[in-house]
């Protein structure tokens, strides 16, 4: 579904991707992890071409990102894009952030959208809230709407970048139990995240990123178990 | 000679000729805002750009009319153009000098406006599929509002007061009738007290207006401390 294949990126004399190369297959959930600065957001943001890349090339569902014939915003309206910071519009009550694009990038009626938009948001828990403003929400029930904003284009993956890291212990649990029926019900995801329990009982596949490069990528099960390479491990005990 | 005579005084205040000076006087304050902001967007937009050629035609324009006295401008417009073959009667120079010299102070606040939408929320609606037209309409400018109404709401409480500068070219607005209304009978404080009631009518009726504007576009960033009512629909999809 995602596949990279010796994707480079510098900014300057400074490499940030080195050579990434990994195929994320229909369905899976892959959690990429690494020390800070490694280049974990630049990669899934390479995805969804919210960063360029300088060489390589990465196919979202067979569409090459970087070709001057790929219509960037209509591969980004199929891969959905869960951000740190939410990025709730917010001039937009809760509802008009979710059918903003449902009517003007895929033309659906107000009808019909405004109906798709109630439904994900009785999916995340949220029916109630429909008419407020992003402001008169938790960081968590933000992150939910983000996440049905993002489900609302019917995309064929979701890249997740540090979504629980802005929030309150609280309220990760909120979203990662979205998160979790999310992948249960047959999502393709790209993760990126420190909740290495989430990684554990959910990932099928870990990604483990250091200074720019793809160290490790093994299923879940191995990568906890200990067949890391020793960088993945000594960033385990860091963090742990 | 009196101090103060009443019947003057009121008899300039029932006075048409000085109520259409101050008619002439809106309608030259709202042409100049509408067209200066028409124009100030479009030069914020230039001035914006990473093209050259579109960045530096908006600086000149910009560093030209605020570096001149209004009243240069409003004089080399009228008494200059008409030797290239363009003749202006009074009222045409005077909303053209108006407007080109509001645009460009409605150019910067209006820069001011668009800089200050976050890139993240720009990112977001990049990564739903939206095109950077779209993007411009649905988020970039709407945000911006919120940012530019405050400092556009003093502009135009000094355009108000600025029309008058175009008494210098005989337009016909408030002070320069309230001037010529000095030569029949004298009454300066009268007659002056009178055109401070109208300006102080219309700058006070624009405050009114400018505070509405100010709640609507801050409507969204209130926090509410009441819950915020459910359309019925919304209500329906709750229980279904
Ligand atoms: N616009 C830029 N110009 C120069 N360097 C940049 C730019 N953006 C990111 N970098 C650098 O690229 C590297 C990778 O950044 P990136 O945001 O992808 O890291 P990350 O793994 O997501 O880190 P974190 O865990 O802190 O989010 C960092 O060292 C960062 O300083
Ligand atoms: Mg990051």
């Amino acid at each position: 579904m995602i596949r990279f294949e010796n994707v480079c990126k510098s900014y300057g004399s400074f490499q940030v991707l080195k050579n990434c190369s990994a195929d994320i297959g229909r369905g899976e959930v892959v959690v990429v992890c690494g020390p800070s600065g490694s280049g974990k957001s630049t990669l899934i943001k390479c995805v969804n071409a919210l960063e360029g890349f300088d060489s390589g090339q990465i196919f979202v569902d067979g569409t090459p990102v970087r070709d001057p014939a790929t219509s960037l915003p209509r591969l980004r309206a199929r891969a959905g894009m869960v951000f740190q910071g939410f990025e709730l519009f917010h001039h937009m009550t809760v509802l008009e952030n979710i059918m903003l694009a449902q009517r003007v990038v895929l033309d659906r009626s107000a009808e019909d959208a405004r109906a798709r938009s109630l439904k994900l948001l009785k999916r995340v828990g949220l029916a109630h809230h429909a008419m407020k403003y992003p402001v008169n929400l938790s960081g968590g029930q933000q992150q939910r709407v983000a996440i049905a904003r993002a489900l609302s284009m019917d995309p064929v993956v979701m890249l997740f970048d540090e979504p629980t890291s802005a929030l309150d212990p609280e309220m990760v649990a909120e979203v990662l139990a979205v998160m979790t029926e999310l992948a249960q019900a047959g999502m393709t995801m790209m993760c990126v995240t420190h909740e290495m329990a989430f990684a554990r009982q959910v990932a099928t596949r870990i990604l483990f990123v250091d200074q720019g490069e793809i160290i490790d990528d093994m299923p879940s099960a191995d990568f906890f178990s200990g067949q890391c390479s020793d960088r993945a491990r000594n960033f385990l005990e860091r963090i742990l | 000679m009196q101090i103060w005579n009443w019947h003057g005084f009121f008899m300039y205040l029932g006075s048409g000729f000085i109520f259409r000076g101050a008619l002439v006087t809106l309608m030259l304050t709202v042409f100049a805002t509408c067209a200066g902001f028409v124009l100030g967007t479009v030069v914020a937009v230039m001035k914006r750009s990473r093209h050259k050629g579109l960045s530096l035609p908006a600086r000149f324009y910009i560093w030209l009319f605020r570096g001149t006295p209004l009243l240069v401008q409003l004089i080399i417009i009228y008494t200059g153009l008409p030797k290239f073959g363009i003749r202006l009667d009074v009222t045409t120079a005077a909303l053209i000098g108006l407007s080109l010299n509001e645009a460009a102070y409605l150019a910067e606040i209006i820069r001011a406006g668009l800089d200050a939408v976050s890139p993240g929320q720009i990112a977001a609606a990049r990564a739903l599929g939206l095109e950077e037209g779209q993007i411009a309409r649905y988020i970039t400018f709407p945000q911006a509002l919120r940012i530019i109404v405050p400092p556009l709401g003093n502009s135009v409480n000094g355009l108000l007061k600025t029309t008058s500068i175009t008494s210098v070219i005989s337009m016909e607005e408030l002070l320069r009738r309230a001037q010529l209304l000095v030569q029949e009978h004298f009454m300066v404080l009268e007659l002056f007290t009178v055109t401070a009631i109208y300006y102080l009518a219309m700058t006070s009726a624009w405050d009114m207006i400018q505070r509405r504007l100010e709640n609507y576009v801050n409507r969204p960033y209130q926090r509410t401390a009441t819950p915020v009512l459910l359309e019925p629909e919304a209500n329906i999809a709750v229980t279904s």
